[in-house]
């Protein structure tokens, strides 16, 4: 079993527009949508709820009030004016907290203690393409984390043996944190989406610093690549020196945000067009794997 | 010599787990001794952030002399193993602790970070 990741560096390159058509045309796959903090994959697979896990990560403080003594060393130490007080009463603010503990290790009474928060909550679903999607959904004001990354890719990982399934693909999130270094741990290859902007080549060579420190192949994509021919070659240059593979230029297409308003992928909307290309991709994906 | 795997489990046959930070275990192979000892590294499962530092902790407190790993660590925890006197060795993954160690001793594994 293979694990292949999409990440881009930079945002709004066409990362899940190429992750919904290779869903469409790899077969035996699972889906990993690890983009938790904007995830839209399931917006054009459609997906089919089948199980559902809440998922914690973090903590935040909280007072028990019997047996708070009012002593105001909880609300004096916080750096994030997260407690406050009305006559004797002492309340955290959850959206102030930042679950650092300073309170909870002064609190001479030990009225104060750390719970885990509930931040969102992991799906496994059928989607309309026949594959299984594994993706999460986040609470307001809650952050994607390595955490919450490892969990969507382990519910991959355990689907796609229970199923007998070849490949996951992991729609990875932009930028190269937490987040991102999660998503890259453990995977096969790597399928670089940029675009030729200042911006998309600098990311891009970000996002390959990371991908080379963990020894992952990598493949590129260069969307839209005929807006502005100089930098996709600069682009190229960089691939080459690095010895990237250069898997395929996609040329500016409505068809890509005439299928996103459709909710469909682009294989969908035009397929002589789309599908053709988007196999020849993945078998030169495949042949990088071999 | 003291080698640490990160591993997916506690004996020989156990596969090498490819990610550094979140490993669900450390391997820890005694060659003087012949003696193996198992860190569980599974509460790791719960940090949302700075896992990869986290576990470089682990293994500085066990002091092993090589490391033997799938990706190898992310900068964060490259920068922390950087200080220690240990070799660090890469593409283990796919592979069983038992088969890691082979390619260690026919020098099949590239080094470094």
């Amino acid at each position: 079993m293979k694990e292949i990741v999409i990440i881009s560096g930079k945002g709004g390159t066409g990362k899940t527009s190429v992750a919904a058509a290779l869903a469409f045309i790899v077969p035996k796959a699972v889906m990993a949508d690890c983009d938790v903090d904007a995830a839209d994959l399931h917006l054009i697979l459609k997906p089919e709820i089948r199980t559902s896990e809440d998922f914690y990560s973090g903590v935040k403080a909280e007072i028990d009030p019997g047996m708070c003594i009012g002593c105001w060393e909880c609300e004096r130490v916080c750096r994030f004016n997260a407690i406050s007080h009305a006559s004797s009463i002492y309340k955290v603010n959850p959206l102030d907290c930042e679950g650092c503990g300073y309170c909870n290790q002064i609190c001479p009474a030990q009225a104060i203690s750390l719970p885990q928060q509930m931040v969102g909550q992991c799906f496994v679903s059928d989607t309309r393409f026949g594959c299984r999607l594994v993706h999460a959904k986040l609470g307001i004001g809650a952050d994607n984390s390595g955490k919450l990354v490892a969990k969507v890719k382990k519910e991959a990982k355990k689907e796609a043996l229970r199923t007998g399934m070849d490949y996951i693909l992991v729609d990875g999130s932009p930028g190269i944190g937490c987040p991102v270094i999660s998503s890259l741990s453990g995977a096969d290859f790597v399928i670089l989406v940029t675009e030729p902007t200042l911006s998309g080549l600098s990311d891009l060579q970000r996002v390959w610093q990371l991908t080379d420190q963990f020894k992952i192949p990598a493949g590129c994509l260069i969307n839209k690549a005929d807006l502005n021919p100089q930098i996709t070659a600069q682009i190229k240059d960089f691939l080459d020196q690095q010895g990237i593979r250069h898997l395929d230029d996609l040329p500016y297409d409505e068809d890509f945000s005439q299928a996103i308003t459709l909710g469909q992928s682009l294989v969908e909307i035009d397929p002589p067009k789309w599908k053709t290309r988007f196999d020849l991709i993945w078998q030169s994906i495949i042949k990088e794997l071999s | 010599m003291k080698i640490a795997f990160t591993s997916t489990g506690t004996d020989w046959d156990a596969k090498i787990d490819p990610r550094f930070g979140r490993t669900d275990f450390i391997l820890f192979y005694d060659e003087d001794t012949e003696e193996i000892s198992t860190l569980d590294n599974r509460e790791i499962v719960n940090v949302a952030h700075g896992a990869g530092p986290k576990t470089a902790q682990h293994i500085f407190e066990h002091a092993p002399d090589i490391l033997i790993t799938g990706n190898g660590p992310g900068g964060n925890a490259a920068a922390i193993l950087a200080t220690m006197h240990l070799k660090i060795y890469t593409g283990a993954g796919g592979m069983t602790v038992r088969e890691a160690y082979d390619a260690l001793k026919n020098n099949q594994l590239p080094e470094g970070v």
